[in-house]
């Protein structure tokens, strides 16, 4: 009955002891997007640049957000590659941290991401990532359509501020 | 049911030393599951192990059989599943998963790709007669795979007399109508034996209590509450041979399992509606879907002498694991591939091991056993992804463990281990990527450096495992067990270096060559007391990491289309402890009620957080009534909420799930058919599983489900 009292003497001690040592500290809460523009089902304009515009925050410091965009065509997975035209897929892949790195609340607003004349019209995905210091991450998918017609020319807004340059 | 449990796990005590020392003479340990509960104080007093082990026999696996063995062990305090959709899993001890948890049966380790999150263990769940579940560090006895646990499995236990046997089983599930049986037919004559078994299992979508799911913020719909596109089937054979002749043991065995299953496309790329139209069809395996074919031939030789025992386990397996998902590139120059242009990912593991042990028993005192482990694998890529390079691995190790009686009541056992492992990792440059970033734009020596998907890797590790323990069982029905010990775990292939975006974790997953290995120290204790009606148990556990290798987010972006963040294999110091806690007691003759709670706490020191895949606390209260030939039983299963979560891991809610059974053996004519049923989630709570692989995907555990197992063995005895 000693032995066994002593042992677990030591494992209590030994618990209460890790247990004290490690507490959840470190940050797990991911950053918030607000994405403002493009909306869901955007038709945006090609030859034009994207009014893109957003709110990051976080609840200790945003490191860095990425925009993405690539096609879906087949609306099933992505493309299955076989098209020949003069046309080419949009793609765009682009990570920014200047001016936002740090802070807690971040507003974003640019027309970094211009669409080429020579893009495939159709179906695509927009895509922002944001990461915070520690790597939490989020992200958020809006489906879009590329239209050599109408659409939004990235210009309804001219009234807003632009707080981020690339 | 719960006597079931626990009588295996007395039985458990008393087969340890046999186990322990490899079982050197198998049909002697499997001939011991007879032993009776009554038996067991006897034995448990004499025989006994350092190591926490559980042992379950075949009421246990009747009991729980659900198709899928380990969803059967999950039942077991300390013991989870991971699972992919409702057929197909794969174990967790104590909160350690993957790599880290060995299953070996006839001897031989299982090996496929057991790293992956979306694979399940290929094993036919009829095949399993006795399971042992070694909760915490067995590297010393399986090599550093081993180190977070065991899953043992031994076969039927083979008729004393003469004759023929056999058993044809009977399986449906209504969750996700399983139709599935079982096949086995055998012979026992003299020195020689034989037996075949076949089986198969065919699932539909699998029922979920919900109309939608919510996925990045984007509402799917679930047509007719089932979940599309996760039907499948298993079609298994094996076949079995051996003889024994005074001191000479010897058996064969050649297996083969097949599995397939649908993957929810929902859950596969960015979710889109379209996908997920009723086909009209709920059994169909359309695109995506995974396919694994596992074959494995093994023999055993043994010598049993009057003071030792030599045996020698040779086996070679072959898993063939093939992803497929209509072909998709985000490289608008990746032409799509002329022959099985769907195939996403393949991967051909073939494995040579050979395990050698010597069990000295001469003294009653003081016994030792010595063993050589050599394993060899050859690791072949395929398909139009890239995820995980082909790559060759070497391992060996030596052991020596010794146990030291010097009372009855009192024994220590010790042991040392050395692995020596070498692994040479193949180069992978994607064009169709280098393309694909001089499009983006980036310059030269940045493409140099990324167009490598896998850069030549030659490593090799050597490190060893070493433990202590004691056993002390004095009378009046205590039971201790103390084990400390060290072990280390040499990385694998996808840790050194995977590099590519799996479509399942939606990561761009990075291995890092210069990894260091895995290194813990581990403390377990076991207490248990069983006297008249009453049973108790406690076993508390703790370890700590030195370096402990984890998927880490790095914040750097990758560059690979399609993917956030990178995340790479990386160590830290880390912390797990908990434990498990039973408490049964038999009552009114007939009524045993039974309460078993699990916890587990995972730390990782450098960051603060916890680590990933912690299995939440639960709870399992079970009422049970036997009589003869029939039992029923009813169960209430708290699960607590999981709220320790690393980063970009989702917290899950809590649930309360109903469970209940029944057996009865019925004879009609000359036949004896043993009859299961079962009930899962009767109240049709919609609830998660932490652990799922559809968990991200925020799709619920299956709905209510209502099982039958129907049992008809056979026998003539031969004249």
């Amino acid at each position: 009955m000693k032995t066994r009292n002593y042992l677990s003497a030591i494992s209590i001690l030994l618990f209460s002891s890790l247990f004290a040592s490690c507490s959840d500290e470190g940050d797990t809460q991911k950053p918030v997007i607000d994405l403002d523009e493009p909306e869901e089902g955007a038709v945006l304009h090609i030859g034009s640049p994207v009014h893109f515009e957003m709110d990051l925050s976080d609840n200790e410091a945003i490191a860095s957000y990425k925009v993405n965009i690539h096609n879906n065509f087949d609306g099933h997975s992505h493309s299955r590659a076989s098209e020949t035209e003069a046309t080419v897929p949009f793609t765009f892949d682009k990570s920014y941290t200047e001016d936002i790195a740090g802070k807690k609340n971040t507003h974003v607003h640019h027309h970094d991401i211009v669409i080429p004349a020579n893009a495939t019209p159709g179906k695509y995905h927009f895509m922002v990532y944001c990461t915070d210091e520690a790597g939490n991450e989020v992200f958020v998918v809006r489906n879009i359509e590329l239209s050599k017609e109408g659409g939004e020319d990235g210009h309804d807004h001219d009234d807003h501020d632009e707080h981020h340059h690339d | 049911m719960r006597i079931g449990f626990f009588s295996g796990m007395l039985v458990g005590w008393c087969l340890i030393p046999a186990l322990h020392a490899q079982e050197p003479d198998s049909l002697k340990a499997v001939s011991l599951s007879e032993v009776v509960v009554t038996e067991s104080y006897q034995h448990l007093k004499n025989k006994n192990s350092t190591w926490r082990m559980e042992v379950v026999g075949k009421d246990f696996l009747r009991e729980h059989f659900t198709g899928n063995l380990i969803q059967t062990l999950e039942t077991l305090p300390g013991v989870h599943s991971m699972d992919i959709g409702s057929g197909f899993s794969k174990p967790m001890i104590r909160g350690m998963g993957f790599n880290r948890i060995s299953v070996v049966e006839n001897g031989i380790k299982q090996e496929g790709q057991q790293w992956g999150a979306d694979h399940g263990l290929e094993l036919d769940a009829f095949n399993a007669g006795q399971v042992s579940i070694r909760k915490g560090p067995a590297s010393l006895l399986y090599g550093s795979d081993a180190m977070g646990g065991a899953i043992e499995l031994a076969p039927l236990p083979l008729p004393a007399d003469n004759r023929i046997f056999g058993e044809v089983n009977l399986l449906g599930k209504s969750v996700n109508g399983t139709l599935g049986g079982s096949l086995m037919l055998g012979i026992k004559k003299d020195a020689w034996y034989t037996w075949a078994r076949y089986s198969e299992q065919h699932f539909g979508d699998y029922c979920i209590p919900t109309d939608t799911v919510v996925y990045l913020t984007q509402r799917l719909p679930v047509y007719h509450r089932k979940l599309k596109n996760t039907a499948g089937f298993e079609r298994d054979i094996s076949w079995t041979a051996g003889f024994r002749k005074e001191r000479y043991v010897s058996s064969y065995s050649v297996s083969n399992v097949f599995q397939k299953t649908g993957f929810f496309p929902g859950a596969h790329g960015i979710p889109d509606v379209s996908r997920l139209q009723d086909d009209g069809d709920s059994r169909n395996i359309e695109l995506p879907y995974s396919q694994v074919n596992h074959l494995k031939v093994s023999t055993r030789q043994s010598l049993l002498f009057d003071q030792s025992a030599l045996t020698w386990d040779l086996g070679f397996q072959r898993n063939h694991r093939e992803e497929w998902s209509l072909f998709h590139t985000h490289y608008n120059t990746q032409p799509v591939p002329e022959k099985d242009p769907d195939k996403e990912l393949a991967f051909m593991l073939n494995t040579y091991s050979s395990a050698v042990k010597l069990k000295l028993f001469g003294s009653a005192v003081w016994q030792h056993t010595v063993g050589w482990d050599v394993q060899s694998q050859q690791n072949t890529i395929a398909g139009y992804s890239f995820l995980l390079p082909a790559y060759r691995r070497f391992t060996t190790g030596a052991f020596w463990m010794t146990t030291y009686r010097p009372k009855s009541t009192l024994s220590f056992s010790g042991g040392i281990r050395y692995d020596y492992g070498k692994i040479k990792v193949s180069a992978y440059t994607d064009p169709y990527l280098q393309i694909y970033l001089r499009e983006q734009g980036y310059d030269d020596e940045f493409i140099r450096k990324y167009e490598w998907r896998s850069y030549p890797v030659s490593r090799h590790f050597g490190d060893y495992s070493a433990s202590l323990g004691l056993v002390w069982s004095p009378p009046g029905g205590h039971l201790l067990q103390v084990n400390a010990g060290h072990s280390f775990r040499l990385p694998g292939a996808n840790e050194l270096a995977s590099n590519g975006v799996h479509h399942g974790t939606f990561r761009h997953e990075q291995g890092d060559a210069t990894l260091a290995s895995e290194r813990g120290w581990q403390l377990d204790v076991s207490y248990t007391y069983g006297k008249g009606a009453l049973s108790v148990s406690v076993s508390p556990f703790a370890s700590w990491f030195s370096n402990y290798i984890f998927l880490r987010p790095t914040g750097e972006w990758s560059i690979l289309p399609h993917a956030g963040q990178i995340y790479r294999y990386t160590g830290a110091e880390a912390l797990f402890a908990g434990g498990e806690v039973a408490f049964g007691i038999d009552f009114l003759r007939h009524f045993n009620y039974r309460v078993s709670g699990e916890y587990v706490y995972t730390y990782n020191c450098d960051e603060h957080i916890p680590l990933s895949f912690s299995p939440p606390a639960s709870l399992r209260n079970t009422l049970m009534w036997r009589y003869k030939e029939f039992s029923v039983y009813g169960e209430v299963q708290h699960i607590a909420a999981q709220h320790r979560v690393a980063r970009n891991e989702d917290t899950t809610p809590g649930s309360q799930l109903f469970n209940a059974g029944a057996t009865a053996n019925l004879r009609i004519g000359g036949v004896c058919a043993e009859v299961t049923l079962s009930a899962q989630n009767l109240s049709g709570a919609k609830y998660f599983n932490h652990l799922s692989f559809y968990r991200k995907v925020e799709i619920p555990e299956p709905g209510r489900n209502f099982q039958i197992l129907i049992k008809v063995p056979f026998k003539k005895l031969l004249k």
